[in-house]
């Protein structure tokens, strides 16, 4: 993005998000800052101490002399998360940091709007936009994982390098987010041509400039707002033209998410928020071929990562049961050929089921092309794939099988490549059925 | 002779032509009325047909499914003809409905009145039995979804009695609405219902006695077990 032309921010009217009376006093003392760093938050008081931990050592010791503020945008946690916050203290003699120029300011808010990650977000850009923060990152709350250089490593490509986006790359298990893998990196690197891998990562670094530029989008009263921020903050950035990189961070842990979590909900999150943007960014996509790398900062190391237990009987059978009930739905999703290409998997032998690369682009290309045609309510449409993409993870954890991480990702390499082989079928569509529409 | 001929046939003649006279400008009036009613519910057809199709009726329809139902109950007829026609055959049934009363006969007016005063009954059954459709088809669609989504090997079976329930329910409301048989409507429609669930109870608690204690323990245990066995992270 260009320093010079800030994205029409000085041309358009941003309307200001309401922060409490306490936290606008606070804005108004410190009146300025370097570097801020928001952490959203909501009854996380496990880890949050260690994440704020983190984020002070990291500030500390690599930017010493820059003026830093920490924000933690709350939801309303009632387990005692903002006394931790604002107790959470770090002994930086212990860490080889003596020279600290500048104390950490920490703002403990609470935010208005809907409840949701988006929400927290959009105070944390509001107190950066006021603050006129030149650099910041957004960490979840939840991290086990977090060291202070991952500070280092979302920011100083924004204050060094000029850039204005930083995504995360981490080190996952080949079964290790499998939406991300089979759907959101694959069908995101094809439609805007960056090859961002971990484009639902979480944790973010970004200008104060691309901060001003999401809150200019009137996006807060919607879907955004709730979830899908993570897609929404990648996908803007590059759309926006804004300069793009990613950052290793190493591995992820973090506090394991509710076991009974609804997968069909899951999808109906992500898959809704990439799906709703492509309807959004046509312009910009329809007109992309091919992708190109994007910068990774970071030293490079192998880790252990946590063991992935997979059923794939249950997952076969999930797909195959969608294929016998949900035939006259899916009929409505996919083309013909498509269903065509599915029918065989109803009968084959177990370790022949494979869903291929090919087969797979379509399948997700005819269900993009059905939510933006509107061939029934769009959360049945995301509902009823979830069997399609279980029968996908099956065949993915299949065709893995005792391939390594490496061996893996070039696996889903060769997925992105079908995936922009046959993008022209997904412009050729789009257009044939907006101009029927 | 002469006054046979007057007063045994031209007398009656006479009062036949003035009756016929005296009636004539009401058959008149009833054919005008009738024929500016064809004309109305033509215009009136054509018009809201043109403008339903400009502001997009039919793409709301593919979106909700409408469309799809109709074919499926095989009506291939689009959504705005089919709205086009409900209008045109509204405005006939009001204009029959007039043109008889031009006529002024105290039977056809009664017949009209009791007519007319049954009408919003009609219109509120049909938009319930219209709800109702609507309404069984989404909701049979959501739990078809829902229940394959859970790995239940009866989805379709849950998913046509949600929408045979949700229509049976609409059919009852309709009829209360018309007036017709409302006790045996109400009573019939207890017993149904009750009698569904009374047979569904027995006939899972002793008849699939095993199925059941297999479907509890599977839903107590094994699924805690499988979710050990599985711990994949999506996102």
């Amino acid at each position: 993005m260009d320093k010079s032309t800030p994205i029409t921010v000085e041309s358009m009217p941003t309307a200001s998000t309401p922060l409490t009376a306490e936290t606008e006093a606070q804005v108004a003392q410190l009146a300025e800052t370097d570097i801020l760093v928001g952490i959203p938050s909501f009854n996380n008081v496990e880890t949050i101490g260690h994440v704020v931990r983190a984020v002070s050592a990291g500030l500390a010791k690599y930017f010493p002399d820059a003026r830093s503020v920490l924000v933690n945008s709350d939801g309303g946690s009632t387990d005692g998360t903002q006394q931790v916050v604002a107790q959470a203290v770090v002994d930086l003699k212990t860490l080889f940091v003596g020279d600290q120029q500048s104390p950490l300011h920490k703002i403990i808010t609470p935010y208005h709007g809907i409840p949701g990650k988006g929400s927290a977000f959009r105070t944390i850009f509001e107190i950066a936009r006021r603050l006129r923060a030149k650099a910041c990152a957004v960490v979840d709350s939840d991290l086990r994982s977090i060291t202070p250089e991952w500070l280092e490593l979302l920011i100083s490509p924004v204050l060094d390098q000029g850039h204005d986006y930083v995504a995360p790359y981490y080190l996952r298990h080949k079964y290790d987010g499998t939406i991300t893998n089979s759907i959101v990196y694959p069908l995101t690197r094809t439609l805007y041509g960056h090859r961002i891998r971990q484009p639902i990562g979480g944790d973010f670094g970004f200008s104060g400039y691309l901060a001003q530029h999401y809150l200019d989008k009137h996006v807060w009263e919607s879907e955004v707002a709730r979830f899908g921020i993570d897609i929404w903050m990648t996908t803007e950035a590059i759309a926006s033209g804004a300069r793009v990189c990613q950052s290793f961070l190493g591995a992820k842990i973090h506090n394991p998410k509710d076991p009974a979590a609804d997968l069909s909900a899951m999808l109906v999150q992500v898959l809704g928020a990439v799906f709703a943007l492509m309807e959004e960014h046509y312009s910009v996509w329809s007109k992309l071929e091919g992708s190109k790398p994007v910068n990774l900062f970071g030293f490079q190391y192998e880790v252990g990562v946590e063991p992935v237990n997979v059923n794939v009987d249950r997952m076969i059978s999930s797909f195959r049961q969608g294929l016998s009930d949900l035939s006259s739905i899916w009929e409505q999703i996919l083309s013909a050929e498509t269903l065509a290409g599915l029918r065989p998997l109803g009968t084959c032998a177990l370790q022949e089921f494979r869903i291929v690369d090919s087969l797979w682009a379509r399948i997700v290309y005819d269900a993009a092309i059905s939510y933006h045609k509107g061939v029934m309510p769009r959360e049945h449409l995301l509902k009823a794939f979830t069997p399609l993409y279980l029968g996908r993870t099956a065949s993915f954890v299949l065709d893995t099988q005792g391939l390594t991480s490496a061996e893996a990702e070039g696996r889903i390499e060769m997925l992105c490549h079908a995936f922009e082989k046959d993008k022209s079928y997904l412009v050729s569509r789009w257009i044939h059925d907006s101009t029927n529409a | 002779m002469k006054e046979f001929w007057e007063k045994g046939l031209l007398d009656p003649l006479e009062l036949l032509a003035r009756q016929i006279l005296s009636v004539l400008p009401s058959i008149l009036a009833m054919s005008i009325i009738f024929a500016a009613g064809l004309l109305v519910a033509w215009t009136a057809s054509q018009t809201l047909e043109r403008l339903l199709r400009v502001v997009g009726l039919d793409r709301l329809c593919d979106r909700l499914g409408i469309t799809s139902a109709l074919l499926r109950g095989g009506v291939k007829t689009d959504p705005s003809r089919l709205v086009g026609q409900a209008a045109y055959w509204l405005v006939m049934i009001f204009a029959t409905v007039a043109a008889l009363g031009a006529l002024n006969l105290q039977p056809i007016n009664d017949v009209a009145k009791s007519f007319l005063a049954y009408v919003p009954h009609l219109v509120t059954a049909g938009l319930i039995l219209i709800a109702g459709w609507l309404l069984s088809n989404f909701v049979s669609q959501a739990v078809l979804i829902a229940a394959v989504n859970a790995g239940l090997p009866p989805a379709r079976l849950v998913a046509t009695c949600s929408r045979w329930g949700i229509q049976l329910l609409a059919v009852a409301m309709a009829l209360e609405q018309l007036g017709i048989a409302q006790n045996i409507v109400v009573v019939g429609f207890g017993i149904t219902l009750g009698g569904i669930v009374l047979a569904g109870a027995i006939a899972f608690g002793l008849g699939s006695k095993d199925l059941a204690k297999d479907y509890i323990e599977r839903g107590l245990s094994i699924r805690s077990r499988e979710r050990g066995t599985d711990d994949l992270r999506h996102l």
